[in-house]
């Protein structure tokens, strides 16, 4: 199918205006700061909004969608249990700490609160993973366009890649953020736009509840049985909701580096919480579309079932309405390459570039590096997408990326920011552990991605604890303002850390 | 996962998963009047970041004991 008139206007008009709306902020970044925290100016209603364009990707419009295909309203706990409580935890203990610490990146943060070697590892992970997650997100992109468009796979990442680059290239964080806030709205209206056109269809809720429940009876459950080989509900509490949802919400450098652009600690915190309110409306627009075409087409079977979101816009929506829709996804997607692309040049500009090759150059050179930076991702990005075809399912293949490390990345930072008797070599040897537990675990036990964060992350935090009991306790003055109750108890420390932070220092 | 994991029921599930919630907003309540107005313009009731978070759980409590 391939789409002409007003749809074809509408998605032209959409991918054309973007990038000119994103570029007109590159008049105001002159230095570093600037391009990667956006000067440290976006008030909370950005951070927000950009947070969730951030979040919701490509991955979500087809791997959600065909994740509730398979499993049902089930896949929705992503966006729920395994989002909800995770961010509030990351909006009033993680993010203000991050903020008042002033860095640009989570590694940065670790870094000063363990060592070097802690954040070189978690730059080189993050660094990877931002790579990889390119990749998923330039593949994802390759499948809607050739099978809505009807264009070759290498031409839609192309296409992609002009399109984001010429924003994120030269606008960093302002224009990324910005640009999110368009393209959240763009994505809400298109989504619910195919939700209630598909409900109506359907025959409305219970129409949809009533064709699907006779031969798939689990699929209205938010919580799947034990001997679910996929997300049994134990390893989504365990998994999902304790370890790898903070994970995300809490150590996620495209996530936090919104919030470190804040242009107050409240700004940060609330553009965090208030972050929850559309995510828990995100299902709606990416798990009933996947309910939607089960319902009107029950024969999608295997990898066919990834692509029930674009069988539902090719078989469900009229003559303008399929233009919105394409632009909302084409929204989903943009909006998280290019906060990933901002991302990875920030870690390795700032935590790798700058800590070992150049170091105390001036302000203008990095912000060049960072430039140079974000271009090479956008190569790699195309380069790497056709490897994530290796993976059962594009929505799994970002789930198990992450649960390698995220659970040992999250144990560390939640010690390090809880427990003041956390050393450096706790943080690194817990850290190491983690991944090692995390890496035999998945390719060699073969076990679920939900168990292996939950292992891994305990395993971490074990071995974190054991070994900082074992080691010299780090100096008061090194600690302070990184660990939560120092900081509680001590309201000069505050005002010292706020006024820091407001200085960017 | 031990066999008597294995032999949970799955109402349990919806259980953990309210108290879950129910703590979450606990904790958030449990966080200073300053700390949660730190950095603030001023300190109207709409900018208590424990008010969004407890409504937040709210409606999760509600999806979950729903579905």
């Amino acid at each position: 199918m391939t789409i002409g008139g007003i749809d074809l206007f509408i998605v032209i008009a959409y991918l054309v205006a973007i990038p000119i709306f994103g570029f007109y902020f590159k008049k105001y970044v002159k230095t570093e700061e600037d391009y990667f925290l956006a000067g440290r100016m976006l008030p909370w209603w950005v951070i927000s909004m950009s947070i969730i364009g951030t979040n919701i990707g490509a991955y979500d419009y087809m791997g959600a969608a065909g994740g509730a295909y398979r499993f049902g309203i089930a896949q929705a706990n992503y966006e729920w249990i395994g989002a909800v409580p995770a961010m509030i935890l990351s909006a009033l203990l993680f993010v203000p700490y991050y903020w008042k610490a002033g860095v640009y990146t989570v590694p940065e943060f670790l870094g000063r609160r363990y060592n070097l070697a802690v954040r070189v590892i978690q730059a080189l992970l993050w660094g990877l993973f931002l790579a990889c997650v390119l990749g998923v997100f330039f593949w994802a992109a390759g499948l809607m366009l050739n099978e809505y468009l009807g264009i070759p796979v290498w031409v839609s990442l192309l296409l992609t890649a002009v399109i984001v680059g010429i924003y994120t290239v030269t606008g960093g964080l302002a224009a990324v953020a910005m640009t999110d806030v368009v393209q959240l709205l763009v994505m809400f209206i298109g989504g619910i736009a195919l939700t209630v056109l598909g409900l109506w269809t359907v025959g409305g809720w219970s129409g949809l509840v009533e064709s699907i429940t006779p031969t798939h009876p689990n699929h209205f459950k938010l919580f799947l049985p034990l001997d679910d080989p996929t997300i049994p509900w134990l390893g989504m509490i365990l998994g999902l909701a304790f370890v790898l949802s903070p994970a995300w919400w809490c150590c996620h450098q495209a996530i936090i580096q919104r919030t470190l652009g804040a242009r107050s600690e409240w700004d940060a915190k609330a553009g965090m919480l208030f972050a929850a309110f559309p995510k828990m409306f995100i299902p709606v627009l990416v798990v009933l579309p996947g309910l939607l075409a089960l319902s009107l087409n029950p024969n999608l079977t295997g990898p066919e079932m990834d692509r029930a979101f674009p069988w539902l816009i090719r078989n469900l929506l009229p003559a303008g309405l399929a233009g919105l829709v394409f632009a909302a996804f084409m929204a989903a997607l943009i909006s998280s390459v290019d906060s990933t692309l901002n991302s990875a040049a920030t870690v390795w500009t700032r935590d790798i570039y700058q800590r070992f090759f150049v170091k105390n150059a001036s302000d203008r050179h990095y912000l060049k590096v960072g430039r140079v930076l974000t271009l090479v991702f956008v190569l790699w990005a195309i380069a790497f997408a056709p490897v994530t075809t290796k993976f059962p399912g594009i929505y799994v293949a970002m789930q198990s990326l992450l649960s390698i490390f995220q659970g040992p990345t999250f144990a560390i930072t939640l010690l390090g920011i809880g427990w003041s008797r956390a050393t450096q070599w706790g943080g690194l040897f817990g850290l190491l552990a983690g991944v090692a537990i995390s890496s035999t675990l998945y390719f060699a036990a073969g076990m679920s991605f939900l168990y292996v964060a939950w292992w891994s992350f305990v395993g971490a935090l074990i071995v974190n604890i054991l070994i900082s009991l074992m080691t010299k306790p780090e100096p008061a003055s090194k600690l302070e303002g990184l660990v939560y109750g120092l900081v509680m108890r001590n309201g000069e420390i505050q005002e010292i850390l706020s006024d820091r932070a407001e200085g960017g220092e | 996962m031990g066999d008597w994991l294995a032999g949970l029921p799955l109402w349990w599930g919806k259980v953990i998963a309210v108290v879950f919630f129910l703590a979450i907003a606990v904790w958030a309540w449990r966080r200073p009047r300053a700390y949660i107005f730190k950095g603030a313009p001023d300190d109207r009731g709409w900018r208590d970041l424990r008010v969004w978070a407890s409504v937040a759980m709210v409606i999760q409590i509600l999806i979950y004991m729903a579905f």
